[in-house]
């Protein structure tokens, strides 16, 4: 194999509080309604960080239900049905059809992987001592579960592995993707991320590190670049996209609704939680050198936006170092007061809404974005959804540990 | 432990481990597990709650010959004298 082949994306699946598939995400996105709520999961007493963007679990048992498919791990059904919605779009499976081997990667990314079943084994051991271990243990609570699982039941036969680099995982796993399928090593894969927060335990050890929004209007709670923004919002949900060479969905004629163009990583290697301007620089540098694009190409930038003090303001000048004068124009925009921030699922489910931006050629409006904070001196898409210049976008995830993982993308059409 | 008594044991077991949308007044001894929609992962699932709901010590891989409700039946009833 020789040169570069392009890579383009052919299914889209999200488990996302917005809803249980992508008609729903794109539907709310541009009508500027957030899913952020008050948790209904457990009890809330002693949390003082009390909102999160829950998939509706009516609607997720629902779901499972119509496709005949039992409850096995939250993480784990949601990326399922993900993965289903994703194939079916690429045509690379058929609902209700009996699935036959194909040669299709299966890559996602997790930060807490199966977290229902690790917490309940560890429960159940704890109450009836080793007879309280069923012997699922092991294959429900490995961190490879959802590969492993969505490759079985579509019989996806490339290369199964889960990426863990806490909020970049599922970046990291489309970029991995997309680097197979570029280089010759692969033809299709399915990418994509999951994580699923709301145990007591589990959300308890987010409250307790501080970095929780404590706003008890959770509507108001996430507010990425404000002024008054004081930490993020726990989500949940899970996306999956079929990534394939141009020429094996010309073949198949398969529709492609983006193109991947680059992809960049780095690590900060300074501090577990306190963000780096170079690390992400040189991560944002690396993709927009990978796409071959100058910053006077760029339509918008997705960005990680978690709305704690530390990250907006850092990728923010970082931001500036990248983009240069071009800084002015380029709207920079988060996806993630809408569906909350999903940690391993967040890349994915935001590269999900950067390619509706592209499809839609406007990026949807920012929510809770009152005052612009100061420091965020960055041209921020405010209450109005903004039109866009050009089919490009770049999508950022910074991850707990120094993980940064950047991709570029392209719309329009995809000759 | 009586045929019938066994039969509506296993079938408490068994919604455990088996989609919803299964039809339970549907279901006959000739039905095949894997129609069930009873994955590999299930399965082991499926051992564990039979282990604890009839009290009974086997492993995994005695239940590699069962393909349909009858076989697990019969195995049930070998195991508890019925």
């Amino acid at each position: 194999m020789t040169g570069r082949r392009r890579v383009v994306v052919t299914g889209l699946g999200v488990v996302s509080a917005l809803g249980l598939d992508e008609r729903a995400l794109g539907r709310r996105l541009f009508a500027g309604e957030g899913g952020v709520r008050r948790i209904r999961a457990f009890d809330l007493a002693g949390y003082r960080c009390t909102s999160g963007a829950e998939v509706d679990d009516g609607e997720l048992r629902a779901a499972l239900a119509d496709r005949g498919w039992r409850r096995v791990d939250r993480t784990l059904d949601m990326a399922m049905l993900a993965s289903a919605q994703a194939l079916e779009q690429a045509g690379l499976a058929a609902r209700g059809a009996e699935h036959v081997p194909q040669a299709v990667g299966t890559l996602f990314g997790t930060g807490w992987g199966p977290t229902e079943s690790l917490v309940a084994n560890w429960q159940s051991y704890q109450e009836k001592g080793l007879k309280g271990l069923r012997p699922t243990t092991v294959p429900r609570c490995m961190m490879n579960a959802i590969s492993s699982q969505v490759s079985m039941r579509f019989r996806l036969t490339g290369p199964n592995y889960v990426v863990v680099s806490a909020c970049a995982s599922s970046t990291v796993a489309i970029g991995m993707g997309y680097r197979m399928i570029r280089d010759g090593h692969a033809e299709r894969v399915l990418c994509g991320g999951a994580d699923a927060m709301f145990d007591p335990a589990v959300y308890g050890s987010w409250n307790n590190l501080g970095v929780l929004s404590r706003n008890e209007n959770p509507e108001r709670a996430c507010r990425p670049f404000d002024a008054e923004r004081d930490g993020f919002v726990l989500g949940e949900g899970a996306g999956a996209l079929v990534l394939e060479s141009l020429e094996s969905a010309h073949s198949r004629g398969a529709r492609a609704r983006a193109e991947i163009r680059g992809y960049g990583e780095s690590s900060d290697a300074e501090h577990v939680t306190r963000p780096s301007e170079q690390g992400q620089t040189r991560a944002m540098s690396a993709a927009l050198a990978d796409a071959g694009l100058e910053p006077s190409g760029l339509g918008f930038v997705n960005a990680h936006g978690t709305a704690t003090q530390a990250n907006d303001e850092c990728e923010c000048r970082s931001l500036r170092a990248v983009l240069g004068a071009e800084v002015e124009r380029v709207p920079v925009v988060s996806s993630k007061p809408y569906f909350g921030h999903l940690i391993g699922g967040a890349g994915a489910v935001e590269t999900i809404a950067t390619i509706l931006c592209l499809e839609a050629g406007r990026v949807h409006r920012s929510l809770n974005l009152d005052r612009p904070d100061e420091l965020c001196d960055v041209h921020l898409v405010r209450e109005r959804a903004v039109d866009l210049e050009m089919p490009t976008a770049m999508m950022n995830s910074f991850g707990f540990g120094g993980n940064n993982a950047v991709l570029v993308l392209r719309g329009g059409e995809l000759a | 432990m009586i045929r019938t008594e066994l039969v509506e044991r296993l079938r408490d077991v068994m919604v455990r481990s088996c989609p919803e949308s299964v039809d339970w007044d549907e279901v006959d001894e000739t039905r095949t597990i894997e129609s069930l929609g009873i994955d590999s992962l299930a399965m082991l699932d499926l051992t564990y709650d039979l282990q604890q709901a009839f009290e009974l010590e086997f492993e995994p891989e005695d239940l590699l010959g069962v393909k349909t409700v009858g076989d697990l039946l019969a195995f049930l009833a070998a195991r508890v004298g019925s």
